[in-house]
């Protein structure tokens, strides 16, 4: 059967998979029989599609903090997660167990980003000690540092040709690395993703995600533009694009509703097409869809806050790790809750990228 | 520690003037304590008990702080950390304090009322009492009214702040506008500390001579709050004209400003040192920007390191200089932050279960009080307000807060909440 034409106007939500605590990771496997997420609880959480409605569900424990990132091998049936803790752990991630190896202190504190090559050779890490570390996949040995950055890196990307690593730091500095051999190549300015007002008493922003398109030609950059304070950290979310081929900025992508905070996941669908979440202070958020060419959205899906977008293999789905309330959330005095202090969940949220077939509007 | 209840009364004559005079005596001189011999008015400047409030304005997060909790359900990403209290751990976010961990105390069950900023900063500043119809001073001006000056040449109360400065004659309440506050802006001298090179001290004397004549006459018909203010303020000046010796940073060991650290947080608390040292009675450091609803984590990582590595080194520097027991230092906000992490990653209020710490002047080495449940979400018992933490204050001054009363227009009125205690876990 063909796959349905790709509409984003016509996005819909066609599976929630609910969890009752905050998860900010959440991936499709590449053969999209799996997803794997991860938050607040030290714990990987990875559910098997069984079919549209049915899923299995194995829990992989040997984080001691939260999780921080993950990525999916994209042949070999193994996962890589994160932590707030430097540590990195190699699962098989379709039967319970024990990591299959692991990298202890791959970051002085946060594993902020995950990134493997498409070929499967080398897993990559970034975080808090500004350091790029390339791992070889197949055992986590290391195989070269990357220096440059000065301040803690966000976000990481890989070209689909496997030639070319990008990361993106606090500071709203991307720099472009060549893979093998592993080299600095330039550093992109995203400048404005990163605000210091002279009352701040820290830097707020960063480049929070990166994503390159298919064809290669444009690498878009997420985060937020002139931060307001460094309390609530709120702030005007974007997206610059970059004509790769220049690395000059060419557009600065808008959204349409309501948000304050980064925008922390983005997504090519194809060449031209983007997806991009952000979140938002107690109240809805929004999924967003641009094409590259025009800075407003093409359209947009109300939706709670989000932290990862990740695309079937199928190219029509996108899983979204939303926020959802736990009704309890915000101000104290809370007394009233002592005897029930609900947790804030999350719902991980299959968003549809074509008109919903007739059987499921009835 | 002194235990014995202070003799100040409340509406008693000036206790500037009563000091100035015991100085006087004390040391053979009449007036300033620069002129005393120098070995008794140092030996009195060690025993005047002093205060230094690092007030971390929106409210630090407990969990990120004191209170870690790893195991937790609401606990954050970061790593609990072992203290130098066995048994005892901090957040990494502040390892120099949990080094010195034996020397301070921590509160864990502090349980407030208020859960926002625009009345709880004053309403934790004030100490919340009863409600009796007028508007209580803030702590600062409420220990410059009950202790007066611990030096005369030097205002009792000033408050280090980022941005502007200036006299701010509203923190005294009731007390009126001279037990205000003199806040300097980035912890920097007064502007017109400098006497204009083009104005001779004869000059100066007339002019200001000619300005208090003029105060007088316009005072005669007036309420006093405001010329009581500028008086106050112009004195204060004064006073630090005399004493620009403090804010020549060319005296400063190099070395303290990298354990102060270089940010403002940092140079205000060395500062608040340099003031301490000088005999100021209480010195309040602000910090804004705490309020982390949002990237609470982010944030966290890069604020909290602000306050714990200079709050050590104070700690570290007035014991070496024989002045930690009888300086109180207390670290604090308006409230805690939530267990729950809301939809931008931060932490709201919360004023059920938060935590603060102190040092010096009669604290207890080592303490960690309070009780929570598991989670830290909520205070096991019974927790503390601010009521509590006022007494205590109050009594490690050597005020009986039970007893001292303030006096306004024929009411006496409690110094600190009538149905609260001091907390006495964390005193000697």
């Amino acid at each position: 059967m063909n796959a349905p034409a790709l509409d984003v106007k016509k996005a819909w939500v066609s599976r929630e998979i609910t969890h009752d605590l905050q998860l900010f990771r959440a991936q499709f496997s590449p053969d999209g029989t799996h997803i794997a997420a991860g938050g607040v609880d030290k714990l990987v959480h990875v559910w098997q599609l069984v079919d549209d409605k049915t899923e299995k569900k194995i829990t992989l424990n040997a984080h001691r903090t939260w999780v921080s990132s993950l990525a999916f091998h994209p042949r070999a049936k193994q996962l890589f997660t994160a932590d707030y803790q430097g540590v990195i752990h190699c699962w098989n991630h379709t039967a319970p167990g024990k990591p299959v190896w692991t990298i202890p202190n791959a970051d002085a504190d946060n594993v902020r980003a995950l990134a493997i090559t498409p070929d499967g050779k080398y897993l990559i890490s970034a975080g808090d000690d500004t350091v790029i570390k390339v791992w070889n996949a197949a055992n986590g040995k290391p195989v070269t540092k990357l220096e440059g950055h000065t301040e803690c890196i966000f976000s990481l990307a890989v070209s689909n040709d496997g030639k070319h690593l990008v990361s993106g730091d606090l500071l709203g500095s991307i720099r472009q690395w060549s893979i093998g051999p592993w080299k600095p190549v330039r550093e992109l300015d995203a400048k404005i993703l990163h605000t210091r007002l002279e009352n701040f008493i820290a830097d707020v922003g960063g480049v929070r995600s990166l994503a390159f398109s298919p064809d290669g030609k444009t690498l878009a950059a997420g985060g937020m533009k002139d931060a307001k304070s460094n309390a609530f950290c709120p702030g005007t979310p974007v997206v610059l694009l970059f004509d790769w081929a220049s690395g000059k900025a060419k557009t600065e992508l808008r959204i349409k509703g309501k948000s304050d905070g980064p925008i922390n996941a983005l997504r090519f669908l194809d060449p031209t097409t983007l997806a991009g979440h952000t979140e938002i202070l107690h109240s809805g958020s929004e999924l967003t869809f641009w094409k590259t060419n025009q800075p407003n959205p093409l359209h947009f899906l109300p939706n709670g806050s989000a932290y990862d977008l990740s695309l079937h293999p199928d190219g029509r789905r996108l899983l979204a790790a939303t926020y959802v309330s736990g009704g309890a959330s915000g101000n104290g005095a809370q007394k009233r809750h002592r005897e029930n202090y609900p947790p804030n969940k999350t719902a991980l949220k299959f968003i549809s990228l074509f008109e919903k077939p007739a059987e499921e509007k009835k | 520690m002194n235990t014995k209840p202070h003799n100040h009364a409340c509406g008693s004559a000036d206790h500037g003037v009563s000091r100035r005079a015991m100085l006087g005596t004390l040391g053979g001189a009449v007036g300033f304590g620069s002129l005393l011999q120098p070995a008794i008015a140092e030996a009195i400047k060690k025993q005047e008990k002093r205060v230094c409030l690092i007030w971390l304005d929106g409210g630090i997060s407990q969990y990120e702080s004191w209170h870690p909790l790893s195991d937790s359900k609401y606990a954050g990403p970061f790593r609990s950390i072992k203290t130098s209290i066995p048994g005892v751990h901090f957040s990494e976010l502040v390892p120099e304090t949990a080094k010195i961990a034996h020397k301070i105390s921590i509160i864990r069950s502090m349980e407030t009322k208020d859960p926002n900023h625009s009345s709880g900063v004053p309403r934790i500043q004030r100490g919340d009492p009863i409600d009796r119809g007028v508007t209580y001073p803030y702590l600062g001006s409420a220990v410059a009214k009950l202790l007066g000056p611990a030096n005369p040449e030097l205002p009792p109360y000033i408050w280090i702040k980022p941005g502007n400065g200036g006299f701010l004659a509203k923190e005294g309440g009731f007390l009126g506008a001279q037990y205000g506050t003199l806040a300097l802006g980035d912890g920097k001298a007064p502007i017109h500390i400098h006497r204009p090179e083009g104005v001779s001290a004869e000059v100066d004397a007339a002019r200001n001579a000619l300005r208090q004549k003029a105060n007088e006459r316009f005072g005669a018909y007036r309420g006093a709050s405001e010329i009581d203010a500028y008086e106050t303020s112009y004195d204060m000046a004064r006073q630090l004209m005399a004493r620009k010796d403090i804010f020549d940073d060319s005296k400063l060991d190099p070395k303290d400003a990298e354990r102060y650290g270089t940010h403002p947080l940092g140079r205000h608390i060395l500062r608040a040192r340099q003031l301490l040292e000088a005999g100021v009675r209480f010195i309040k450091v602000n910090s804004y920007h705490w309020d982390t609803h949002g990237d609470n984590f982010n944030m966290s990582q890069r604020l909290i390191p602000q306050v714990d590595r200079p709050f050590a080194a104070l700690v570290n520097d007035l014991e070496d200089r024989g002045m930690l027991d009888n300086t109180l230092v207390i670290v604090m906000s308006e409230f805690g932050r939530t267990p729950l992490v809301n939809s931008r990653l931060g932490r709201d209020h919360w004023p059920d279960c938060w935590s603060l710490a102190l040092a010096g002047c009669g604290i207890k080495r080592g303490a960690v009080v309070g009780e929570t449940t598991k989670d830290g979400a909520w205070v096991n018992g019974e927790g503390y307000d601010i009521g509590h933490l006022f007494h205590t204050i109050f009594t490690l001054l050597g005020i009986n807060s039970r007893k001292e009363r303030y006096r306004y227009k024929g009411q006496k009125l409690a110094i600190a909440h009538d149905d609260c205690e001091p907390i006495k876990e964390v005193m000697q």
